[in-house]
């Protein structure tokens, strides 16, 4: 293998690392935040059905156990992904360049990356983990 | 490349309204993290979010979820191949899991409520 290949495969790996989580986010996205929101957003607040998040009692419950916080991880986390990724297109074009730099690639996809720290830590710190 | 070119054609203003459906989804989903934050106050600190205000930005953001939803999972006819299966059969059977798999969110979020 010589160097220049070496050169030629760092970036292409890099790529598939954002795109598997870009992709994945889209999938998460898609599959998975309209029926949160329906009814945690909607059903809930008016009503019209019990949510769990609604009483503190079966919130809590249910955040300690460990299956549900890495749900609720991907739940959160991998979305960022694909927002980053659109969000700079978007800005590029209503027509802010900018958001093409590097700079502006570290903001938006290091965003994703505090996005997921904050959500490790919040699930690991709110509810103790148990079994129950 | 003028500002608003997007403004100009149905299919460009589409394409620009799936890309900002990240907004939304992304402030629901921050309501969400605080949401979870909250309940390590105890049950005296907390209290879950009734407003009609609260309701309102969930009815926007649902909107923009469900384009999110059904242009990305219209989207795997084109990206997934599976030789002999066409490309409609796997944007039905993505349609199928996503129907399947919020059932199944609903009934556990309504479930462990009691």
């Amino acid at each position: 293998m010589n160097h220049e290949a070496t050169r030629q495969q760092k970036p292409a790996f890099a790529h598939l690392i954002w795109w598997f989580l870009f992709a994945q986010g889209g999938v998460v996205a898609a599959i998975l935040i309209p029926v949160h929101v329906l009814v945690q957003g909607i059903l809930g607040p008016l009503g019209i059905v019990p949510v769990v998040d609604r009483h503190y009692d079966t919130w809590v419950r249910v955040l300690g156990n460990p299956i549900v916080k890495l749900y609720l991880l991907a739940l959160i986390a991998l979305p960022f992904y694909l927002f980053a990724h659109r969000l700079r297109y978007f800005l590029v074009d209503i027509g802010v360049p900018a958001a093409r730099t590097l700079p502006a690639q570290v903001i938006f996809y290091g965003g994703a990356i505090v996005v997921t720290a904050v959500t490790i830590w919040v699930l690991l710190t709110t509810a103790p983990i148990s079994l129950g | 490349m003028a500002r608003g070119w997007w403004l100009r054609q149905r299919h460009y203003f589409l394409y620009m309204v799936r890309e900002f459906t990240a907004v939304p989804m992304a402030l629901w989903l921050l309501w969400f993290l605080v949401e979870i934050q909250r309940a390590s106050n105890g049950p005296k600190g907390y209290y879950p979010h009734s407003s009609p205000g609260f309701v309102v930005f969930s009815v926007i953001v649902l909107g923009f979820a469900l384009y999110h939803s059904y242009t990305f999972l219209s989207l795997a006819g084109v990206i997934i191949h599976i030789k002999g299966v066409s490309s409609r059969l796997i944007v039905l059977s993505q349609f199928a899991l996503w129907f399947v798999a919020s059932v199944v969110i609903a009934a556990a979020l309504i479930g462990f409520a009691r």
